[in-house]
Formats: C-alpha cells, sequence, structure tokens
C-alpha cells in the first residue's frame, strides 16, 4: 500500500462545474487498489513547492477570480515547468489550461500574462463554446474516445505547431471551433476545456494519469477495475452525441 | 349569545381542523367556511382584535412568496402575524386562519393580519375586514383570461375601494396598475425596477399586444423587465409609468438575487426575475409599514426557497416522496430529509438534460453526497434514470455505494417500479424539472393501481401560487 498525495491550487477561487469530481475519482481508484490518497488543499497564501507532490490539478475559475490567480502563480510558478519536464502529473481545465500558454486577451483588447510553459495564446470571444463534446484523444500512443462538457468563450491557438492536443474532435467545439483539436498533452501533463466532469466519465484518462503517479514511485498499479458504470455513462453521452440513442 | 356563538364557531373551527389533519388533508377551507355558517360575522369580529394593520396582498403572480416574505420581516421586528395559508386565499380558508392562531374564546390579540388573498375575493373581504394596506403584485392575463376576466376584476375591485381608507402598494411597471388612481382617502405608492442589464428591448418580440388603459391604443415598450413588466408609453395619450418610489436598483441575478431599494441592500437565495419583483414587493410593503432596514434585510437573506415540491404518495402501502431537485444547494437539502429519515429505503433519481434542466449536469458533484452511501442511512438501493441515467450511477459509485446496489434504468416507469420492488418502507423519488411531471404522472397511476385512496399531500411547506 502506498500513500500518494494530490495537490488542488485555489480551490477557493477555481472551481466551477463540478471540478471536485476529478479529485474524487483519481482518490477513490486508488482506494479501490488498495492505496491510500490525500489532496491538500493550496491558496494565494501558500508557497508552491510542488516537486512534494504526486501530482497536481487545478480547474476553472471566472474571470475575476483568474485574474488573482494568474498573479499570484506569476510570482511563484517559475519551478514549476521543471516539474513538467521531469514528469509531474497534472491535470488543468479551462481557465487553468489557459494559464499555461503566452497571453490571454479578454474582449476588451487587454492582454493578460500566462505562465508562458507553453507557446500558445487564448482570445476571448463570443459566442461562448457550449455543450457536449466528443474527442478522439491521444494517450499513451493509444487511441481513446473521451466525452465532457465545455463551456468557454476562449478560442486557443496553438503558435508552436509541435505541440500537440489532447485528442481531436468529433462533436463540439475544442481548442477554438476550427482546428479540430482539443486541449493539450505534455508528458504527464493534460489541458482541456472538458469538465463534466472529465475524469469520471474517462476512467481511461483517470488512469493514464494515476499510473504516472504510480511509475515515479516504482509502485505497480496492476489491479484491473469493473469500469462497467462509467462505460454506461460514457457511451450514453457518445450515442447520444452521435444520434443514436440508448 | 353572541359570544356564545363566535366560541362555537372557533371551537367547531378548531376541531374540523384536527380532523382534517387526521384524514391527511390540509383542513383550510372548510373549518372556515363552518365557522363562518355558524356565526357569519366571526372574521369581522376576529378581525377587529387586530392591534396594528391588516395587509392584504392579492394580485395574479407572486402573491405566496411575497406574503411569506413580509410575515418573515414582521416577525423578526418581533411582532406576532395571522398570515392564511399559501392557496388558501379566499374567505373560508381567511376564516380558518383567524380561527387556528386564535383562542377559543377568539380574544387573543395579534399586532398584523396579513391576508393573501384572491383577486376576485377582494370586494368580499372589504366588507368583512377594515385593511390599511394593501399590495397588488401584478396583474398578468393569461390564456385562461379569454372573456375580459381580469378587467371585470379590476373594475369590482376598484369598486370596492372607493370609500376606504387604504394605501395602495402597486407595480409601476405593469401597465395595468394605471387602472388604480388615487381617490379621495386613498393614497398610492408604486414599486418598479430601474433599467437593468437582463431587460429586452426588442419591441418586436412575439409578445402579446399591451394596451393602454386610458384610451385602449397599443402602448409602445422601449423595455421589458419581465413579461408585461417594464417601462412603456402611450403614443396616442401620453400615458406612462407612473413616478416609482420604490425604485429597485442594481440588480444582480445569479445563484441568488441581489437588489437595492432605498439604500437598502437586499440579498435573496431565491433566483429568477419574478422573485426579484417579489422581494422588491415585499420591502415596499414592509418598509411602508415602517419595519427597519435591519428587519428586512436580515427577513429577505434568511427566507429559503424550499427544497423543491415535496410531494407524498402510497403504493403497495409504501411511503413514496416525490422531491424536485435542480442545482448542489437543492440537492443537499433533499438529501437531508432522505438521512434523517431512519427507514429502510430505496432511491430513485431521474436527470435530465434537457434546455429546462440545464445542459450542463456537472452540478451533481458539486452536491455533498460522500457519506450518503453510510450503512446507518439505510439505502438498500439506488436507481438511476432519465436521459443522463449513466451520469447520476457514476456519481453514486463514488459516493461509495456498492456497485451491486447501484441499478440503471433510463426508462422512468420501470426505474420507478424497480425502486418500489424491493424490501424497504420509503421510496425518495429525486428528479430534474423536465422529468418532474411524467414520475407524478407515474405515481399517481401507481398509486390508483395499487388500491389506495388518493393521499397526495405535501410534505412541509405548501405548493408554489
Ligand atoms: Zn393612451
Amino acid at each position: 500500500m502506498a500513500q500518494f498525495s494530490i495537490a488542488h491550487l485555489y480551490p477557493d477561487l477555481m472551481n466551477l462545474y463540478g471540478d471536485r469530481g476529478n479529485l474524487i475519482c483519481l482518490q477513490k481508484r486508488l482506494q479501490w487498489r488498495g492505496h491510500q490518497c490525500s489532496i491538500e488543499n493550496l491558496g494565494l497564501s501558500d508557497d508552491m513547492e510542488l516537486g512534494r507532490y504526486d501530482m497536481v490539478f487545478m480547474g476553472g475559475g471566472s474571470d475575476r477570480e483568474q485574474g488573482l490567480v494568474y498573479e499570484d502563480l506569476l510570482r511563484k510558478g517559475s519551478r514549476i515547468m521543471e516539474q513538467i519536464e521531469a514528469g509531474l502529473p497534472m491535470l488543468c481545465i479551462c481557465g487553468a489550461y489557459q494559464l499555461l500558454g503566452q497571453s490571454y486577451i479578454a474582449a476588451d483588447g487587454q492582454v493578460m500574462d500566462g505562465l508562458r510553459f507553453f507557446n500558445f495564446r487564448t482570445v476571448a470571444g463570443s459566442p461562448r463554446l457550449i455543450g457536449n463534446i466528443l474527442i478522439e484523444a491521444n494517450i499513451d500512443g493509444q487511441k481513446v474516445s473521451v466525452v465532457g462538457f465545455e463551456n468557454h468563450g476562449g478560442r486557443t491557438i496553438f503558435l508552436d505547431h509541435k505541440l500537440q492536443p489532447l485528442g481531436h474532435v468529433i462533436k463540439g467545439f475544442g481548442n477554438n471551433g476550427k482546428d479540430g483539436g482539443e486541449g493539450l498533452i505534455y508528458k504527464n501533463l493534460i489541458g482541456t476545456y472538458l469538465h463534466g466532469p472529465f475524469l469520471p466519465k474517462n476512467p481511461a484518462v483517470a488512469d493514464f494519469i494515476l499510473s504516472a503517479m504510480a511509475k515515479r514511485r516504482g509502485v505497480e498499479l496492476d489491479t484491473l477495475l469493473d469500469d462497467s458504470i462509467e462505460k454506461y455513462a460514457h457511451d450514453q453521452v457518445k450515442d447520444r452525441l452521435l444520434g443514436s440513442s440508448r | 349569545m353572541k359570544r356564545l356563538k363566535i366560541i362555537l364557531a372557533i371551537m367547531l373551527g378548531k376541531l374540523l381542523i384536527r380532523l382534517s389533519r387526521l384524514l391527511g388533508n390540509q383542513g383550510s377551507n372548510f373549518p372556515g367556511a363552518w365557522g363562518l355558517r355558524i356565526y357569519p360575522g366571526l372574521l369581522r369580529e376576529m378581525a377587529s382584535r387586530i392591534r396594528r394593520e391588516i395587509v392584504v396582498v392579492t394580485g395574479t403572480n407572486g402573491k405566496t412568496t411575497t406574503s411569506n416574505m413580509i410575515a418573515a420581516v414582521l416577525r423578526e421586528q418581533g411582532y406576532s402575524v395571522i398570515h392564511n395559508r399559501a392557496g388558501a386565499n379566499m374567505l373560508p380558508g381567511i376564516a380558518t386562519a383567524f380561527i387556528e392562531q386564535n383562542n377559543v374564546l377568539g380574544l387573543k390579540e395579534f399586532d398584523y393580519a396579513l391576508l393573501e388573498t384572491d383577486e376576485a375575493t377582494i370586494p368580499a373581504l372589504l366588507r368583512e375586514v377594515k385593511p390599511r394596506m394593501m399590495l397588488i403584485t401584478n396583474f398578468f392575463r393569461d390564456q385562461l383570461d379569454r372573456y375580459g376576466e381580469l378587467d371585470r376584476i379590476i373594475t369590482v375591485i376598484n369598486e370596492s375601494l372607493k370609500d376606504q381608507i387604504i394605501k395602495l402598494i402597486l407595480n409601476g411597471d405593469d401597465p395595468l396598475s394605471l387602472c388604480f388612481t388615487s381617490s379621495g382617502a386613498q393614497s398610492i405608492a408604486y414599486f418598479g425596477f430601474e433599467p437593468t442589464r437582463y431587460d429586452v428591448l426588442d419591441n418586436r418580440e412575439s409578445r402579446e399586444g399591451r394596451f393602454c388603459v386610458c384610451c385602449g391604443s397599443e402602448l409602445d415598450y422601449s423595455r421589458y423587465h419581465y413579461a408585461q413588466l417594464g417601462e412603456y408609453s402611450c403614443q396616442n395619450c401620453g400615458n406612462r409609468n407612473p413616478e416609482i418610489e420604490f425604485k429597485g436598483q442594481d440588480l444582480e441575478l445569479t445563484d441568488k438575487i441581489i437588489l437595492r431599494v432605498k439604500d437598502l441592500r437586499l440579498e435573496s437565495p431565491y433566483q429568477g426575475f419574478y422573485n426579484a419583483y417579489n422581494i422588491l414587493a415585499a420591502a415596499a410593503v414592509a418598509k411602508s409599514l415602517g419595519m427597519s432596514d435591519e428587519a428586512i434585510r436580515n427577513a429577505i437573506h434568511d427566507y429559503r426557497p424550499r427544497a423543491g415540491r415535496m410531494e407524498e404518495f402510497s403504493i403497495d402501502s409504501k411511503r413514496v416522496v416525490l422531491i424536485l431537485v435542480k442545482n448542489p444547494i437543492g440537492l443537499n437539502q433533499s438529501l437531508s430529509a432522505v438521512k434523517d429519515d431512519i427507514n429502510p429505503k430505496s432511491v430513485f433519481f431521474a436527470l435530465n438534460d434537457n434546455a429546462a434542466d440545464g445542459r450542463d449536469i456537472s452540478w451533481i458533484w458539486d452536491a455533498d453526497l460522500e457519506n450518503l452511501a453510510l450503512e446507518e442511512h439505510n439505502i438498500r438501493k439506488v436507481v438511476c434514470s432519465g436521459i443522463r441515467s449513466g451520469d447520476i450511477a457514476v456519481r453514486f459509485k463514488y459516493t461509495g455505494f456498492d456497485t451491486s446496489l447501484i441499478m440503471i434504468e433510463s426508462d422512468l416507469e420501470a426505474g420507478i417500479c424497480d425502486a418500489l420492488n424491493c424490501p424497504v418502507s420509503v421510496i425518495y423519488v429525486l428528479s430534474t424539472y423536465t422529468a418532474l411531471f411524467d414520475c407524478r404522472k407515474i405515481l399517481l397511476k401507481l398509486q390508483k393501481r395499487s388500491g389506495q385512496h388518493p393521499l397526495i399531500q405535501p410534505v412541509r411547506g405548501q405548493v408554489v401560487d
């Protein structure tokens, strides 16, 4: 039995659309395999020694709250990229994903600096891109279908064409509604617009994150879980998007 | 002799109230009707023992919510209040309220009487009691008003107000409010909203034409706040919104309502523009009665919407409770009722994601379901249904329920039957909005089939008006 710990960044400020579902999912799937997992909340007053954690999660927030977080992370965040390069599993949703890029350009033209970890930018747009979404993701060399719900005004545009999207859009909008890409995957980091929440309905992605966490600890995660309920929920959304109901 | 008749009327009324409760009815009308039969002056007699004011609340929409809020303010200020039950808003229902809350001699004194009154009952009520204030929330025409019923009601209310010394609190955004003009002893104060960012400016929207109460020409709207409430003017005779005394300002509608009226900032856990009107109307009445800002602020802040409709059914001698759920807060409230019930039970949950439910179902993860699976809560089976049966099933799985207790049945009727057919004595049927009416229909059918008397009654609270 191993004891894992996950850092939840700015849970008070960045917690929209059932984000905690993603954490519950990771925690439970470790427990069902006989391990323990604690979740630590890190806020504006805490330092960000992320190297101590097995995984980092950050969710979406409203514009005002996102502004506060931008400023705070810009001051503290310089070493986070080193951890990402070293393989720290990280999941960034909506606003947290946008923050990883060069900048966010608001509707009034105001430019907010991002962490500049990756060479993409996000431009506010209208209308908001809202709805159920189905993508085909490329995870660990495997093609997996992933479902969720997206709700974002920002259009994210990759400036570096070597960047890898998490997957390509089958139904829905994705990064910008145009180029067919959705999200970003780099080593063990995933950025995405999918909430819904994202992980409970996509156990393959949850297990990708969990095995990355385990591998860094030298722990084997070989227990297969019965995912029939998760698969049912997944397929229900998928079938609906593809036009066959169940 | 008169006193004896009063006592007799009250005693009989009280007895009938008890009896009807035992039979599972609300008993809100016929006890009062019998009381009035024994002593026709009963209402007049008991109303004369109101120390301060009698306030009448009428109008098409929002009577119940608004009068509940006013009652909450009065009580917050420390006054005793007689207040009739929602829906029991004709003379017998009002008499029942007086009988129920009074002592047997009918001598108990109250500070205020707050009488939610059906529009058509106003003339009859004004013959019995002498209110000093009357709130008219609004007058909406609905599809039932094909025969000019509303105009007739407005005329008779106007007629009955003629010789009264009364203050009218009217909705200044409602063109029909101009039907009431202050003549003689009456005075009028209007409430209404300043422009808000939720207004609709498009005049071409397919709305039923609204006509000037003075000359009958079609009105021009420069903005609509809600339904026919808004800024209007008549090109023909120059008629327009009256001067508003209680202005609703800085309105914010999110998961709660925030507004300002006369430098008093109000916050309410309610949602929707129509409830913003209810709050504004309640504040206008409370301020006109001289209640303190603090009492108004606290009462409005603490006045909670009910968890949802809670309706009870009896099927094969099992108790079935139907509850509407639509957001995490409401779901938490409903589930605490489920947890408080120690009986062995099953839970049925219909999750839909149609527009009226909200397309995004992620809110089910924001509700706190984490300890629902504990053995002490005695939940023997969870049936997951509706368009998003899979999502709610996953949610329940991650709260810790053993998967053998979780069942997915997207069909509502089959799912409800599954929840009924297990060894439990109570079934909680939770449903989002667009599945609620179907669930209700199914439950009524099953109840009828199981040969029981229809025994439908709200568990707590009342059905919204
Ligand atoms: Zn006119």
